[in-house]
């Protein structure tokens, strides 16, 4: 750990170095520190070392010399590692022509993160980057790391506590890092290289966030994303307003030179040609099949009468206590819990009902009532869906990841398996890194099915599984894209095959026919779906606390509920059009047309 | 480095430590650290420190070194299939007597395996002990021949040697070695000093019958002999590099002000200064990102007694 902590003892002091003039533009520094220890100990004659290590020293030193200000000399020393013809022409175009400053704007999936990823190894390998801060979304902070260490060898930490900042390259989310104790210390520090993930955040430049990047101090910048204008050419103008002020001109000669309207850009091939400095643009080939189908199925299920009785006791218990305490949604919340979990598992419901039991005084009336749907629990005796996943496993008789919302489900299951003497494992948030790649090794290997509570962005990637089982589904449509999206990516050679669980005459089905027919949620294009999300859910909270709004007041009405389901489906529609229609003449566009910021790439899968 | 130079270097660090190698093949080491080199390559500062506060016997790790990853797995691989029926016999006797026999308490402590290769931070970390324990040397050279009589002695003279990396740098960089002696005893300069020494067999100790001549000049005039040969060795360089990069740098810095003047000029008094200061910050970015430089410092040194008189 000791080398990648920053040490600054090893640095030349000035009082050691010599100048001399080689070139009117030139200094020669000498460093003497050398000498100062020969002489000190020769006087005390020795310690002195050893001959062969010596000539060790020398050899290395010979190995890493750097010969030429050409050429990516980083790939020596990445044998196992081969980045794609496109990524290593960006690194190279990066280093050698734009001096270190660039964004990089890639289409999704083409690989930004390896770009990135060799441009700063490069810089490491050549001397010329030490400290490195890479900003990203908290969710991302870990895939980083992983990916910087296992892929590029480079000894990136994710940022934990205030201490962390000393080593040497440092993974952060940039909304830790603008706030304080952080804040001073990062913009106290000079970073060699900086390196900001998904920067279309910073398009504001009104935002906290845009001001802290801007008072950054850096040599090397880059700044990633795939969306570099999303609604009007402002935003393309702060980006680089961060990496090369001026690069455009200043604000009214932007204005005047290149933007007719907020949306459309003029004298594109002078814009093309100032961009073309500081921003690479590769995009998918139209040839290429980027990614394999998606091929979703959803299979209905009629509850055992055990699991009705208790749906049936449970929907009336929710009623019940939304007729008597109101409207108070953060109350409620946990009671439309209680109606998705009796659609997952007993086991489910029993513990948020334990919990709410612990919760409710001793002398409410309440209590009563959550015994008498315990009493439900106890007649089940056989999990209708559980039974069924058995069946479809036995079908597919290959790697399955199935996922459920919840922990007691999760357990559940791989007791159910267990007793069916078929090898399971566990996933989950909860489990720290070492044994999540445990699990992961064990999934690649012996086990058969992994059984997951969370799909989150933590760069598991499972290309090797292409089926996926949804013991349940999340309300969050993202949510359910990310599941998805642990399989259904780049490498992936198969078909995706979705399997998604839904009992009959429960919520669950209203879900399911929600996010399958009206979002159309598993068709749509990767990337698309966060914009759509992020416009609909301004106005009135997220898209789960507009559901079970929706369930509360619908008060068993099933008809209802269809109805206002069905509005909430087609304001999505109408948002994804709305997306599309005023698209057109938008970013995507504007850049569709600059095909010299970069090249065409056919991705195979 | 290929993985046949990576292997010989390994093994030449092994030795020159002092490791117990267990075990070798063309692919790999399994080797019993020397504390010496435990110490530069475990990771370990706390167990050291322990170790040394109370004196206790420390106890080294044993590391399996792959120097050569394709081989050694097919090497592996291949001769385990053999008599794999002989040892599972053995176990099968042994799980008998004694049930589940883990095959690994066998073989003694676990090894750690590490893949050398050139860029691996095993290997990177290799490199720094190396740099680490073989910085200063004070070397003579053993006489090519037992001299005759007792009586004569063979006159030597005393170089400083110093090997240089010299990194010529701007937004883009590029590096040199060389290496310089210098005879104290008569300022003669010779470069590739290195190369000489290669060829010669060195000891740290003081051969029989062996006197060294009087130094004719200090340690500083030879220092300042090994950088003005530098010096004028350099000067007859070409820097179209340097002057490419000042292009770039006067090019940026006239883009920024461009685009900061009217800035400064325009703002409202309470914001000018922190405009400024931003400006100020930007020039500063720039000048350390492209501003050309060459710098010289050691890779190593040290006093060297050779041979004659010159």
């Amino acid at each position: 750990m000791t080398s990648t902590m920053n040490n600054q003892a090893n640095e030349p002091t000035d009082a050691s170095i010599a100048r001399r003039k080689l070139h009117p533009l030139v200094d020669l520094q000498c460093d003497r520190s050398w000498f100062e220890e020969l002489q000190n100990r020769s006087s005390k004659n020795g310690p002195w070392d050893d001959w062969t290590l010596y000539q060790l020293s020398v050899e290395a030193e010979h190995a890493k010399r750097i010969d030429s200000f050409e050429q990516l000399l980083c790939m020596r020393t990445l044998p196992s590692f081969e980045p794609m013809p496109h990524q290593i022409d960006t690194a190279r175009k990066v280093v050698h022509e734009m001096g270190g400053r660039a964004i990089l704007a890639d289409e999704v999936g083409l690989g930004k993160t390896i770009e990135a990823g060799l441009v700063i190894k490069e810089y490491m390998v050549r001397g010329l980057v030490k400290r490195a801060l890479i900003l990203v979304p908290a969710s991302l902070v870990l895939q980083w790391v992983r990916e910087l260490n296992s892929k590029f060898g480079i000894s990136a930490v994710a940022q934990k506590k205030e201490h962390s900042w000393q080593y040497e390259v440092v993974v952060a989310s940039i909304d830790t890092a603008k706030r304080d104790p952080h804040r001073d210390i990062i913009l106290g520090q000079d970073y060699d290289m900086i390196i900001i993930d998904e920067a279309h955040k910073l398009k504001n430049k009104k935002t906290t966030n845009y001001q802290f990047a801007l008072q950054l101090r850096k040599k090397y910048c880059l700044l990633l994303t795939a969306t570099p204008i999303q609604n009007d050419l402002d935003e393309l103008y702060n980006l680089i307003t961060l990496l090369k002020p001026g690069q455009l001109g200043g604000q009214s000669e932007f204005a005047a030179n290149f933007v007719v309207d907020k949306r459309l850009p003029k004298n594109e091939d002078q814009l093309q040609d100032a961009l073309s400095t500081v921003m690479i643009r590769n995009r998918r080939g139209d040839g290429g099949i980027s990614f394999t189908k998606r091929v979703v199925k959803n299979i209905p299920l009629e509850l055992s009468a055990e699991e009705q009785a208790l749906y049936d006791a449970v929907t009336a218990f929710v009623r019940d206590r939304y007729k008597e305490d109101g409207v108070d949604m953060m109350s409620m919340l946990p009671l439309v819990t209680l109606q998705r979990e009796v659609c997952s598992s007993r086991d489910a419901v029993f513990i948020t009902l334990v919990n709410l039991f612990k919760k409710t005084s001793e002398d409410s009336p309440i209590r009563a009532k959550i015994w008498e749907l315990v009493e439900f629990i106890k007649q089940i005796k056989a999990n209708t869906k559980a039974e069924k996943v058995m069946e479809l496993i036995q079908q597919i008789n290959d790697k399955v990841i199935i996922f459920t919302e919840y922990r007691a489900s999760q357990e559940y299951l791989l007791q159910y398996f267990r007793a069916q003497n078929i090898l399971a494992v566990p996933y989950r948030g909860g489990m720290n890194r070492g044994k999540k790649d445990w699990m992961m090794d064990l999934f690649r290997g012996r086990a058969q099915i992994l059984i997951a509570t969370e799909a989150g962005g933590e760069g598991i990637n499972l290309q090797f599984c292409h089926h996926i089982i949804n013991f349940d589904l999340p309300w969050n449509p993202m949510r359910v894209e990310q599941r998805i999206g642990r399989v259904h990516r780049l490498g992936q050679t198969e078909d995706v095959k979705i399997y998604n669980l839904c009992t009959l005459g429960t919520i669950e089905e209203h879900i399911v026919n929600l996010l399958h027919e009206k979002i159309n949620l598993f068709e749509l294009v990767i990337g698309e779906l966060d914009h759509i999300l992020e416009r609909f859910e301004t106005d009135a909270g997220s898209i789960e606390q507009q559901l079970a709004k929706m369930l509360l007041e619908s008060g068993g009405d099933s008809a209802h509920l269809e109805q206002r389901l069905n509005q909430l489906g087609s304001t999505f529609s109408k948002l994804r059009e709305e997306k599309e229609s005023a698209e057109a003449p938008k970013g995507p566009t504007i850049l569709a047309q600059m095909t010299e910021l970069g090249q065409k790439v056919e991705v195979k899968p | 480095m290929n993985s046949k130079q990576v292997h010989k270097y390994v093994q030449r660090y092994l030795e020159a430590t002092q490791c117990a190698i267990l075990e070798k093949s063309p692919a790999h080491f399994k080797v019993k650290l020397s504390p010496v080199a435990d110490r530069e390559l475990t990771n370990r500062p706390f167990y050291w420190s322990f170790v040394d506060r109370t004196g206790s016997e420390p106890e080294t790790m044993t590391y399996l070194f792959v120097t050569d990853q394709e081989k050694y797995e097919d090497n592996v691989n291949a001769p385990a299939l053999a008599p794999a029926p002989a040892t599972s016999a053995v176990d099968a006797a042994l799980n008998r007597s004694f049930g589940f026999v883990n095959n690994n308490l066998a073989n003694g402590v676990r090894t750690h395996r590490e893949d050398l290769y050139f860029g691996s931070r095993k290997l990177e970390q290799l490199f720094g002990a190396a740099k680490n324990s073989g910085s200063y040397v004070n070397l003579f050279q053993e006489p090519e021949r037992r001299s005759n009589t007792p009586f004569q002695s063979t006159p030597y003279t005393q170089w400083l040697g110093v090997n240089m990396r010299v990194e010529f740098a701007c937004d883009r960089k590029r590096e040199e070695i060389h290496s310089y002696g210098v005879s104290l005893a008569t300022g003669l300069v010779v470069e590739n000093f290195y190369d000489r020494l290669k060829n010669l067999k060195l000891t740290p100790r003081l051969p029989a019958n062996v006197h060294v001549t009087r130094n004719g000049l200090s340690f500083a005039k030879a220092l300042n002999l090994v950088e003005t040969s530098l010096e004028r060795k350099l000067k007859g360089y070409d820097y179209s590099w340097a002057e490419d990069a000042t292009a770039r740098l006067e090019e940026e810095l006239a883009r920024i002000r461009h685009y900061y003047d009217p800035m400064v000029q325009q703002a409202e008094e309470e914001v000018k200064s922190a405009i400024e200061e931003q400006f100020n910050q930007r020039q500063t970015e720039i000048r350390w990102q492209y501003e050309p430089r060459v710098t010289a410092s050691a890779i190593n040194c040290g006093i060297f007694h050779l041979e004659g008189i010159e």
